[in-house]
């Protein structure tokens, strides 16, 4: 017992400073393919390489739509001329409508619409020591009733379609929807299928995406904290050129 | 004598009754139920509370028994707190059951039933008029059989049968018991009658003193249910029509509570300690057992029989707790104990008469009494709903309901217990204390899950789902009763003080004059200091004093200099400031979002995709957590059924239950069973068919008697 207490002092605060400083840890985030000029026969060489078409050509240069990729790395890894690639985690899109009332509680509820494990897995994280939401006010609520917030995981299944509905009617205005990785945001790699409909927003309205396949837990922190007014969206279009993968 | 022409004239009712049932027809029986039993109930309340308010005894003589003793009715207090309450419990069961006895119009004669009914009505009068020995015995004995065979009604089912027995053999066990007392007192004082008993009780000795309180305590007892001697009263509750389940609860357990009273302490004054703490301690074990075993019920019936053993038990323990402080000197807090025991006892037949009636319209049209089967009763049966509710609120002892104030002035009596030396009755005090504590704590468990459980959620059963609600008439009378349990409960200090009266046959003091200050003067100058009313008079104790008669409206305990309020409570106060409260929360919230839009959604049920029955909570798991804390106590048996079929080969279903005997009938009834079973078994094998030996009996017995004829 008091071997932890001296060992967590020892250790000292090790929670993340974001949003306050940029985290710059080493693999925090995966990171993402990045928009670039490149040769025409690279170009579509890379564009047949990706699986769910997250990567396409306009005028010439290689556009990359996030909401799709699911980070396979075919067109980084075995690939001659790999994509342009970028860190960062500040990834989510959309409109924070929830406004300065939140700014100091805001409850979420999270729904697991037919998720791997890999999305909740990092929301998970988010209530752990590193991350720990709740410094900024952001609590996990049992019950969509008290909830501002539905944080949905998963592409939205046929099976989760009623709950998912429920919840949301269940929930008090002004409420926000936040659709966190690619199945959520497109359907990733089931696309629109039998058993699902291609991402939340076949199902509800949805306010802020939130891409990545897992995205990592600070670009779902980013996401709550651009339901709140708190941060800005990710560039529409990102430009930056981007480092390259190692 | 105005007394005696109302009990003459109840009476008079009761034998009109019994004689027209046969000559009305079936059809018409509960009607005349209803009317005669009423009219005579009225009698008897009037009676009743004449003798009560007014604090005199009338007697009168009927004439001399076959054996030569005078018989003799009395109505002192004492009589009327009881005669009071049954004629209260029997007014509203008489018009309960005009529409409840229309189930039995064609399986059961109901000319059988009024003819009972009227029987028990006036047999259980006499138990509470009788003022000798005899008439006091044999009214007895008529008032245990017409309960037995009211409660043996719907005859033709086993269980009930079954039950019926238990209930005729302890009771009449009870009786002799019983009798035996009170023969010995008679012995001792060389006549039948009351009065002559009385004259002696000083002068007992303490032998024959404990002897006539055990024999008492344990055959009276039987008929309150109290712990050890309860194990008839949960199957005989079931068994019974709802209507006579509220006569059992409301009147004849009472009865058992009022020969306790009469023995112990009008006809045989308290002079030891030691009958104190036996009761306190068999009342906290009562009310403690009765109460565990409620929780785990789940048949409405059954729970309310186990709660009864609760209140009886509470009862009990005041009593006992007067008994302690009369024979220690602390007159005032002994009245204060026995007020709070009849508090108990009055507010325990009017709220639980009103829950038999709700568990019996459940019953009748819901079709069920069994909690796991029920649910979402209150859309059908919003007033029995709304009535239930008020019963059970009552009985959980939730202010500003009745039982609250009587469980409050009780558990505060037993606080007193500090004013005693010993420590040994001291440490029985607390030991009563924690009980009833913990008892008043799974009481409300056990009347959440009753009303919850019976009528709030979804329907269980197809039956719950058609429910709908009874007549006004069976409405009626538990409308009366659940507006009796508010007034009892916020007019405590008018209810002591009438309560009080009884005390004056039990020689105690006055309870009003401890428990109730005249704060209100009326114009004259007030019996209190001065200072004591200026310093209450800003505390709002005299409020009402222009509009509102009586001596006040607060209950109030005076200690000494020291400690000017040992206890204090004003419900009526509080009654008028909660309902201010309410109405002002609100008024202020309707006011504050009168603008809000409204959303009117689906009620979030987790997501499912429908909400069936069989996925909400049942009563059986709502009470499992107590279960699994007193397991030890409970100790559950596990009963597996396999039924098997062609040549014993295949099985077809195995059922498994779950059982929670009876602590009492595992340790005490149980063992007694196998006792005399195997007593009957030595004695059977005198019967083994051989000729001979029988002729070889008859010889000895020829022999023996022969023998002890010689030698006298
Ligand atoms: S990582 Fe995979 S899914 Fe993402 S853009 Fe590259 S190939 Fe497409």
């Amino acid at each position: 017992m008091t071997q932890w207490v001296l060992e967590g002092l020892r250790a000292g605060i090790r929670t993340t400073r974001y949003p306050f400083a940029p985290e710059t840890a080493a693999g925090v985030s995966p990171g993402l393919p990045a928009a670039g000029e490149l040769a025409r026969p690279d170009l579509e060489r890379l564009i047949a390489r990706c699986p769910t078409a997250a990567l396409a050509s306009a005028d010439g240069r290689l556009v990359v739509d996030a909401r799709r990729c699911v980070h396979c790395f075919r067109c980084v890894r075995g690939s001659d001329t790999p994509a342009p690639w970028q860190g960062g985690y500040e990834w989510a899109t959309g409109e924070g409508t929830l406004g300065k009332t939140f700014t100091r509680s805001l409850h979420i509820r999270v729904v697991d619409a037919g998720d791997c494990g890999a999305c909740l897995h990092e929301v998970k994280q988010l209530a752990g020591p590193y991350y720990s939401l709740h410094r900024l006010g952001f609590f996990i609520s049992p019950t969509p009733r008290q909830a501002d917030v539905l944080l949905v995981v998963g592409p939205g299944t046929d099976q989760m379609r009623e709950a998912l509905t429920k919840a949301y009617k269940a929930m008090p205005t002004p409420r926000t929807v936040i659709a966190v990785g690619t199945c959520a945001l497109s359907g990733g790699v089931f696309g629109s299928n039998f058993a699902c409909g291609g991402g939340i927003s076949s199902i509800l309205p949805v306010d802020v995406e939130v891409p990545g396949n897992p995205p990592p837990p600070l670009a779902i922190l980013h996401a709550l904290l651009l339901a709140t007014g708190r941060a800005a969206p990710a560039a529409k279009e990102r430009q930056t050129a981007g480092e390259r993968m190692p | 004598m105005i007394a005696m022409a109302w009990t003459g004239a109840f009476f008079a009712l009761c034998a009109l009754g019994m004689l027209l049932a046969p000559f009305v027809p079936q059809r018409r029986n509960p009607l005349l139920v209803a009317i005669a039993g009423a009219l005579a109930s009225a009698c008897l309340c009037v009676a009743g509370a004449y003798a009560l308010l007014s604090g005199r005894t009338v007697d009168t003589t009927l004439g001399l028994s076959p054996l030569g003793s005078t018989i003799r009715f009395s109505l002192d207090p004492l009589s009327g707190v009881f005669v009071l309450i049954t004629g209260i419990v029997f007014l509203a069961t008489s018009v309960f059951s005009a529409g409840y006895l229309q189930r039995y119009l064609d399986h059961y004669s109901l000319k059988v039933f009024t003819v009972l009914y009227f029987g028990l009505l006036a047999a259980i009068a006499a138990v509470l008029l009788a003022s000798d020995v005899l008439s006091f015995l044999v009214a007895w004995e008529l008032m245990s059989i017409g309960c037995y065979l009211l409660v043996n009604f719907e005859h033709r089912r086993d269980e009930n049968i079954r039950a019926g027995y238990l209930m005729l053999a302890m009771g009449e066990a009870g009786t002799l018991a019983a009798a035996v007392a009170l023969l010995l007192l008679a012995n001792a004082a060389g006549s039948l009658g009351f009065e002559a008993i009385r004259m002696n009780g000083t002068r007992l000795a303490d032998g024959l003193r404990w002897t006539v309180f055990v024999l008492s305590v344990a055959g009276f007892g039987v008929k309150a249910g109290l712990v050890p001697v309860n194990s008839w009263l949960p199957r005989a509750h079931p068994a019974a029509p709802a209507n006579v389940s509220a006569l059992l609860s409301g009147v004849i357990l009472n009865l058992g509570i009022y020969g306790i009273v009469r023995v112990n302490l009008d006809l045989v004054p308290p002079r030891l300690a030691g009958p104190g703490i036996v009761l306190l301690l068999v009342g906290a074990i009562s009310a403690f057992l009765g109460i565990l075993y409620a929780v785990t019920a789940n048949d409405m019936k059954t729970l309310l029989a186990h709660s009864s053993i609760e209140n009886m038990g509470i009862a009990t323990t005041a009593l006992g707790a007067g008994v302690v402080f009369a024979t220690t000197g602390h007159q005032a807090l002994a009245a204060i104990a026995l007020v709070a025991a009849f508090y108990q006892l009055a507010n325990h037949s009017v709220y639980k008469a009103l829950l038999f009636f709700g568990a019996g319209t459940v019953d009748a049209y819901a079709g069920t009494r069994d909690l796991d089967h029920l649910g979402g009763l209150i859309h059908r049966m919003p007033w029995t709903a709304l009535f239930f509710l008020i019963g059970s609120l009552s009985i959980a002892a939730i202010y500003p309901f009745s039982g609250f104030s009587s469980e409050w002035l009780t558990l505060q009596a037993l606080l007193r217990s500090a004013e005693l030396s010993s420590n040994l009755v001291k440490t029985a005090f607390a030991f009563a204390g924690v009980a009833l504590a913990l008892t008043a704590a799974l009481a409300v468990t056990c009347f959440v899950k009753a009303f919850a459980m019976g009528f709030l959620g979804m329907p269980r059963s197809p039956a719950a789902e058609e429910a709908r609600e009874a007549p006004r008439s069976m409405l009626a009378p538990m409308g009366a009763l659940a507006a009796l349990c508010v007034l009892l409960g916020i007019l405590p200090t008018f209810v002591i003080p009438a309560l009080g009266g009884a005390l004056k046959s039990v020689g105690g003091a006055s309870a009003a004059h401890t428990l109730v200050p005249p704060f209100f003067s009326h114009g004259r100058p007030s019996a209190l200091p001065a200072k004591f009313i200026a310093d209450f008079h800003d505390l709002g104790a005299q409020v009402g004093q222009d509009i509102v008669p009586g001596r006040g409206l607060v209950v109030l305990h005076r200690g000494g200099a020291d400690n000017p309020v040992v206890f204090a409570m004003a419900t009526s106060y509080g009654f008028v400031v909660l309902i201010l409260l309410l109405g002002g929360t609100a008024f202020v919230v309707r006011r504050l979002t009168a603008a809000r839009r409204v959303m009117r959604e689906e009620q979030w049920d987790g997501g499912v995709h429908q909400l069936l029955p069989e996925m909400t909570y049942t009563a059986t798991g709502f009470s499992n957590p107590v279960r699994v804390i007193f397991d030890a106590i409970l100790r559950p048996r596990t009963v597996e059924d396999t039924q098997e079929t062609v040549a014993q080969h295949f099985r077809v279903a195995i059922v498994r239950t779950r059982e929670h005997p009876h602590l009492v009938d595992r340790l005490v009834l149980d063992v007694l069973t196998a006792w005399m079973a195997g007593a009957a078994g030595l004695l059977a094998r005198m019967h083994h068919g051989k000729l001979n030996a029988y002729v070889a009996y008859v010889l000895g017995t020829l022999v023996l008697f022969l023998g002890i004829a010689a030698l006298r």
